[in-house]
């Protein structure tokens, strides 16, 4: 084993990086096949999309706050609601799955670069172009008809109604080619994300000793490679029977009426865990070096995950209790569907365990997670009610099922991610992102958060079906749904902290240092932002705390793992 | 280059001037593009698909040049302004918690109450409380039997038809009913007490005393008009409140000063596989109570 003793003064060199021009610097990045470029674009794409699906989540909130009230008429209201969903669960969320696995996993395992660079670039950029071809139909939607033009079909797009009789105009199309571009896309990032972890662990670096976080995000691109091509045969499907006569949704040719949602949500509901193991992967990172302790229960928490993957493949007709399935179906995927809150169970014990007794350091990655944990544990049980059939019956497309899911994937990944960016930006861009501004962003998008969807659970009790694009006074809706929009305001100026956070740490943030919060995977090994090459020599590992060890000789962990 | 050039711990630096990299290259991007204006024909004009089709082969044409015959590569020359610092050696020492050390509970619960005690606590705190519900009978309405009567609504149909004379008065049925349905519960709720109250890690006696009593309160306030809509009608929730207290103080502290006993999990195995040998069994109190 080599040692570490070189000297601490070496001789100033003349800095090999030279200056760019502006196209030479456009073509480093659009030529890129470096990962951290690649996930940095995945992140700042997907951010952008954030802030645009956020904005029409306000305008949606504005035309609800009153009743009988004019902001958007029906037709932009349905494109709103639309064009939300879509580009959150796959302009946003998914990229999001990239750009932290791409960016992270090769710096955590301790290599140079995943193991298909260039498939790494094309992944990005047909996500990207799809994600612009979606949103193109505001132009180009209206077809040669003129009918229509963003998509107004709903995130889930259920058949027949998505067929040429139904949906005329090309939105419909825009909506299935944009999301099937994004998710081939997504389908190779999880070849290479799979490849990596399997081919290119430096030495020593066994898979018990691989980070949780890579542990996760490797479970991820596995659901993601089962659960996406239903999609998009699917979506193939639609297309055929729009242009080419194909009748596989027509029910009067003979087609099936349900097919479609058996194959949106044999996708659909693995795609929510697709979607939150991102938010799993960054607590298990960020809870044990925020504690200064150890994960509490590292197999049990990888059993969890990988016992999470299975169910969650097994459950998708729980979103269709209301098509009047047999009571054998229900009552199977009711009972599968409890299920998963088992591993889930053992995950929330697990992150409180370990912050049980800790050194716990109180800054905002921190608390993201600490909501994370309240939050989502609120989703969960809220889905396990979800998943009493006869429960459902009552509240199926109602608020409640929004207020629900909203606390999953806002209370859940959308909390974890920023727990996330606070964590790594200072990786990333070699600056610290400023602590005060992240308290505030925390605690007014926390306030803000709750405001509207916490309310929005009884707007569901009270029977208000969701995608109404408004109603009439006294149902006793008027108050929660102003409620539940005023909760916008303090959720946008916490987003507003974090960009001018973002904006401002960049240019003038503190100096973060190699390793600003003293942990313990490889990423905080090497340079702040790492150099091209990541690691001058590709690291020998024993435990799965490498710098821990380097840090106490004296007590290293592989003599106790 | 030999092996012992390309790894080292985290962190160390190379004698190497350069890194070897995949090379730069856009034909990714141009290939994405192509497939989108091909897919975009289906809904555009069939010549954006067809000027697709064109571009997606130029760039599956250069894509395969990137890599046949050979991948294409580029040195990254080592930058030393872009060193890490060396990882600095936690001058702190570490202190590993030994299971069991001061204080460390080795298995959470390390000691238990046996069940025993759950079912004497029950049995006790049922019949404090059931003496508190006879001193309300009494003051309420001077009869003893009244809220016997009203607890026994839970099985037996018809009571809400009773008048309250009638409640006042002994009946055989109802008394043997209620006598059951709280004896039965009263030794589960104990049971339950005993079980759980090791888990609680402070104030053990302040939980089962008080606060339990009031959230199982609580459950009866939300629930009563469906299991005993006779009761419903009638109780007194003050009085109501004060016997559930009166249940959990009694049970509780009946329960808290039995001997605990160490739970299995802290045995060795041999002691679990039941292994007689000298020298193995710590003299210690009776642990298979
Ligand atoms: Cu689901």
């Amino acid at each position: 084993m080599a040692s570490i003793d070189y000297p601490l003064e070496h001789p100033k060199a003349e800095a090999l990086t030279p200056e760019f021009s502006f196209s030479e610097s456009l073509y480093k990045w659009v030529a890129t096949v470096d990962h951290k470029r690649l996930g940095l674009m995945y992140v700042v794409s997907a951010l952008v999309f954030l802030v645009i699906a956020g904005i029409m989540a306000s305008v949606i909130r504005m035309q609800l706050a009153f009743p009988l009230n004019h902001v958007v008429g029906p037709d932009t209201f349905n494109r709103l609601f639309t064009m939300h969903g879509t580009t959150m669960v796959f302009l946003v969320g998914m990229p999001m799955v990239a750009g932290f696995s791409v960016y992270l996993i090769p710096l955590m395992i301790g290599t140079r670069d995943m193991a298909f660079p260039r498939l790494n670039a094309f992944g990005f950029w047909i996500f990207l172009l799809g994600g612009c071809l979606l949103y193109f139909s505001y132009i180009g939607g209206g077809g040669l008809s003129g009918d229509g033009s963003a998509p107004d079909v709903g995130w889930f797009a259920y058949a027949p109604l998505t067929e040429k009789a139904f949906s005329r105009g090309a939105a419909t199309d825009y909506w299935a080619l944009g999301v099937l571009l994004s998710g081939v896309g997504s389908i190779v990032t999880a070849l290479n994300v799979i490849a990596t972890t399997f081919c290119m662990r430096c030495p020593g670096m066994t898979l018990s000793r691989m980070p949780m976080f890579v542990w996760v995000m490797l479970i991820d691109a596995w659901l993601v490679l089962v659960a996406l091509p239903p999609l998009s045969a699917a979506q193939i499907m639609l297309e055929l029977d729009r242009h080419l006569g194909a009748n596989f949704f027509d029910t009067q040719a003979g087609g099936s009426a349900v097919l479609w949602q058996h194959l949106f949500w044999i996708f659909g509901h693995p795609e929510v865990y697709i979607l939150i193991f991102p938010a799993f992967a960054i607590l298990s990172e960020v809870i044990p070096v925020f504690s200064r302790k150890p994960l509490f229960g590292r197999p049990a928490m990888v059993g969890a995950v990988t016992a999470i993957g299975f169910i969650s493949l097994g459950v998708w007709a729980h979103h269709m209790f209301a098509i009047g399935m047999t009571s054998w179906s229900n009552t199977f995927f009711a009972a599968s569907s409890m299920l998963v809150g088992v591993p889930t169970g053992i995950k929330i014990f697990n992150w409180t365990a370990t912050m049980y007794g800790g050194k716990l350091r109180m800054q905002t990655p921190l608390l993201f997670c600490i909501a994370f944990l309240l939050q989502f544990l609120v989703a969960g049980l809220t889905g396990i009610m979800l998943a009493v059939a006869p429960f459902d019956w009552q509240l199926h497309d109602s608020y409640f099922v929004v207020a629900h899911f909203h606390f999953t994937l806002v209370g859940g990944l959308v909390f974890g991610l920023f727990a996330g960016m606070y964590y790594w930006f200072p990786k990333v861009s070699g600056k610290m992102l400023d602590e005060k501004l992240g308290k505030w962003h925390f605690w007014l998008f926390c306030i803000g958060f709750n405001m509207t969807f916490l309310t929005l659970h009884f707007a569901g009790f009270l029977g208000m079906p969701r995608r109404i694009y408004t109603y009439y006074p006294g149902r006793g809706w008027d108050a929660i749904n102003l409620i539940a929009s005023l909760g916008v305001i303090p959720q946008a100026a916490g987003i507003l902290c974090f960009v001018w956070n973002i904006i401002r740490s960049s240019l003038r943030g503190i100096p973060a240092g190699d390793d600003p919060w003293d942990a313990w995977t490889l990423e905080w090994a090497t340079t702040s932002p790492p150099p091209e090459y990541n690691f001058e020599k590709l690291p020998v590992v024993r435990s799965s705390r490498p710098l821990w060890d380097l840090k106490h000789p004296q007590d290293p962990d592989w003599k106790y793992e | 280059m030999t092996h012992e050039e390309h790894h080292g711990e985290a962190g160390e630096r190379s004698q190497e001037a350069a890194i070897v990299l995949p090379g730069p290259t856009f034909w990714p991007l141009v290939i994405a593009f192509g497939i989108t204006l091909l897919l975009a024909g289906i809904v555009t004009h069939w010549a954006v698909g067809v000027v697709g089709l064109i571009v997606t082969f130029r760039a599956a044409v250069g894509w395969w040049h990137n890599v046949i015959p050979i991948e294409e590569h580029e040195e990254v020359p080592i930058d030393p302004e872009l060193r890490p610092a060396p990882i600095q050696v936690e001058q702190r020492s570490v202190v590993r918690l030994r299971a069991g050390e001061s204080g460390h509970r080795v298995r959470i619960p390390e000691r238990i109450h046996p069940y025993s005690s759950g079912l004497w606590g029950g049995l006790a705190g049922g019949v404090a409380m059931a003496a508190i519900a006879c001193l309300y009978g009494l003051v309420a309405q001077h009869s003893i039997w009244y809220p016997i009567n009203l607890l026994a609504g839970v099985v037996i149909p018809g009571m809400g038809d009773q008048t309250v004379e009638q409640l006042r008065h002994f009946q055989m049925l109802p008394f043997f009913a209620a006598l059951i349905g709280h004896g039965i519960i009263s030794i589960l709720v104990g049971i339950v007490y005993a079980v759980i109250l090791p888990m609680f890690p402070k104030y053990a006696p302040f939980w089962a005393g008080i606060l339990m009593p009031l959230f199982w309160s609580g459950l009866v306030a939300t629930t009563l008009s469906v299991i005993n809509p006779v009761m419903n009608e009638r109780i007194n929730w003050p009085w109501f409140v004060v016997a559930q207290l009166g249940f959990g103080l009694v049970g509780g502290y009946f329960i808290a000063r039995s001997t605990s006993i160490r739970t299995m999990q802290t045995w060795t195995l041999a002691e679990r596989a039941f292994v007689e040998a000298p020298g193995l069994h710590q003299p210690d109190e009776g642990k298979h109570g």
